[in-house]
């Protein structure tokens, strides 16, 4: 007789936000497989409306708690495009810092946090801690020093205060950063003791694999394994799309499962993040990051999904060799203050940049006294919600037969290695005194 | 340096009411010449962050609307022994942090203040919006000058 299954995870842990996954399967015959997205909409695309181009990055900065120097920078760009404002070079080298620090905050805090805690058979990171505590110490160290990085460039940790259409408010001192340089220099180590770490409990996931479109930011000019310039590249084309024309690339479109919009470009689903990323720019990581990657076996062209926690791996040993390098460029160039002057005009424009968990558009347009007429928004989870739908239904037959505790397991894991941000808006306290 | 003492608002000054930690900062924030021992800092939906904040620090003060099945508007003071969470979303996550679970984990880790205190703020509205309601707003002077007193050692 055949397995009957009725998994029901109604608010998935462990990923930001409000997610359930539903399978129904009766004498092996599946009836149902949904990842099911209630969260309801948060309307930031009105909120924004209305007001100047210089508010834009500080209002969007607050739709998430992870990504708020992704938004921040994304929006800028847009702004900066609709505006036709240049900015420097220092300016520049400094937003790479600046949203290289976020990268690191958020992959540490996935792989270490959320996915961790699967690799080690603990509910959460709080058991984890002493179940392995020399572990915990580490990861929460490479957080720390992420967190303090942000401080320094971005003004605080989240929500970035220090950057404006045009540049900077406030830069760093040579000094600061050459300190934050030796901090990097200094936790170096840590960043491969963790590779170390999860390559012993790697076994933990799942062998699975399913052909699909990967899409992130290709930058050819330098050629670069890039967050924040390029074009939109995919697997499925060598011909890459300029970012305003990005709404031909994410065509939303609406489903019945979901308060989320979804995407689709070449097929009826891709994924963003760092596994596409890896896929598409992989030959242009740091000798450190591609010798991590060797000791996964990740190679470009990998379609198993739960390998993006593995890829972000790789990215943040990447970041760190990156940053120490861009560090010293910086301080050759020298570092001066400079004064922004912006000249206002109407006009559309588009920005995009790679959030950590995927690439992530924004799209303002202004009326001749820089006021926002209109707003359009595609976070990279929601790029990503029609592949998590394709992978359950190509995973849940193969692995039916293994009972419904760890067909459970399997898909909230593998929901997990998306790192999807479903909503980032509300955290209350819920609570009850003791008697 | 770190100040010893920290003034942690938490919430989104967006979704009107379940801001009202950070907009009670602002209103601390423009008498803080009075604190140079404390530092003021506006957490966002920091979440887990707020691991790294409080770490080490000798009093930690928290701000935060919460769900406490009081009256909308009320004000709580409490210390992380006297509550128990009962929220059911992620254990740990950016966002959607719960931060009982984070003081736990920062005793766990051998860094946790010597005093902690939080203050909870029920909400009478929680939806997209830039101000607080009425009724929140009504109570700021209160809320203030209740917290104050508590902004030493």
């Amino acid at each position: 007789m055949g397995k009957n299954l009725n998994i029901n995870v109604h608010h998935l842990t462990r990923v930001e936000g409000h997610g359930n996954i539903v399978v129904n399967a009766k004498d092996g015959r599946i009836e149902k497989i949904r990842w099911e997205v209630p969260e309801a909409p948060r309307f930031f695309e009105a909120m924004v409306r209305g007001h100047s181009y210089e508010d834009i990055q500080t209002i969007v900065s607050r739709i998430c708690g992870i990504c708020s120097i992704s938004h921040s920078l994304s929006a800028i760009k847009a702004v900066e495009n609709a505006l036709g404002i240049e900015v420097s070079e220092q300016t520049d080298m400094l937003r790479h810092l600046m949203h290289y620090s976020e990268q690191m905050q958020s992959h540490s805090l996935h792989i270490g946090y959320l996915a961790a805690p699967d690799f080690f058979g603990a509910p959460s990171v709080v058991p984890l801690v002493s179940k392995a505590i020399d572990v915990v110490k580490t990861i929460v160290r490479i957080h720390r020093i992420a967190n303090e990085w942000s401080d320094l460039i971005a003004g605080r940790t989240t929500h970035p205060v220090t950057i404006i259409p045009g540049g900077f408010t406030k830069v760093p001192t040579p000094e600061q950063l050459l300190q934050l340089q030796q901090t990097l220099k200094n936790t170096v180590k840590d960043i491969h003791t963790l590779a170390d770490v999860v390559l012993s409990v790697a076994s933990a996931l799942p062998k699975f694999e399913r052909e699909t479109e990967y899409v992130s930011l290709k930058q050819t000019n330098p050629p670069t394994y890039t967050f924040y310039h390029g074009d939109i590249a995919s697997t499925d084309t060598d011909k890459a799309m300029p970012v305003k024309n990005w709404q031909k690339v994410a065509n939303e479109y609406m489903t019945e499962q979901s308060t989320a919009k979804w995407a689709k470009w070449h097929r009826e689903s891709y994924m963003v993040g760092a596994i596409a990323r890896f896929n598409i720019n992989a030959d242009l990581l740091c000798d450190e990051a591609k010798q991590t990657a060797k000791m996964f076996s990740l190679k470009k062209g990998c379609c198993n999904p739960y390998m993006n926690t593995i890829a972000q791996l790789v990215e943040c040993v990447h970041l760190f060799h990156a940053s120490i390098k861009l560090i010293d460029r910086i301080l050759t160039k020298g570092l001066v203050s400079e004064k922004v002057k912006v000249k206002v005009r109407a006009g559309r424009g588009a920005g995009c940049t790679e959030a950590p968990r995927g690439i992530l558009f924004h799209e303002y347009e202004f009326d001749k006294n820089g006021k926002c007429l209109a707003a359009d928004m595609c976070i990279p989870t929601n790029q990503n919600h029609a592949n998590i739908q394709k992978d359950m239904e190509k995973l849940v037959p193969q692995i039916i037969d293994e009972g419904e505790d760890a067909v459970r397991q399997k898909l909230e894991m593998l929901v997990r290695a998306y790192d999807p941000c479903i909503s980032c808006s509300t955290h209350m306290l819920d609570i009850r005194f003791k008697k | 340096m770190k100040k010893e003492l920290l003034v942690a608002g938490l919430g989104n000054p967006l979704m009107s009411d379940e801001g009202i930690g950070v907009h009670i900062l602002n209103r601390l924030l423009q008498d803080s010449d009075k604190y140079p021992f404390a530092e003021f800092i506006d957490a966002g939906t920091a979440g887990i962050n707020l691991l790294h904040l409080i770490s080490n620090r000798k009093k930690v003060i928290i701000i935060d609307c919460a769900y406490m099945n009081t009256g909308p508007g009320t004000l709580k003071r409490f210390v992380p022994e006297e509550a128990e969470t009962i929220k059911k979303l992620a254990v740990q996550s950016l966002h959607e942090a719960d931060i009982l679970k984070i003081i736990e984990m920062s005793a766990l880790l051998g860094e946790k203040p010597r005093e902690i205190i939080i203050f909870g703020i029920e909400p009478q509205a929680v939806e997209p919006g830039n101000n607080i309601s009425r009724k929140l707003e009504e109570k700021m002077i209160f809320y203030v000058s209740e917290i104050s007193k508590d902004i030493r050692f």
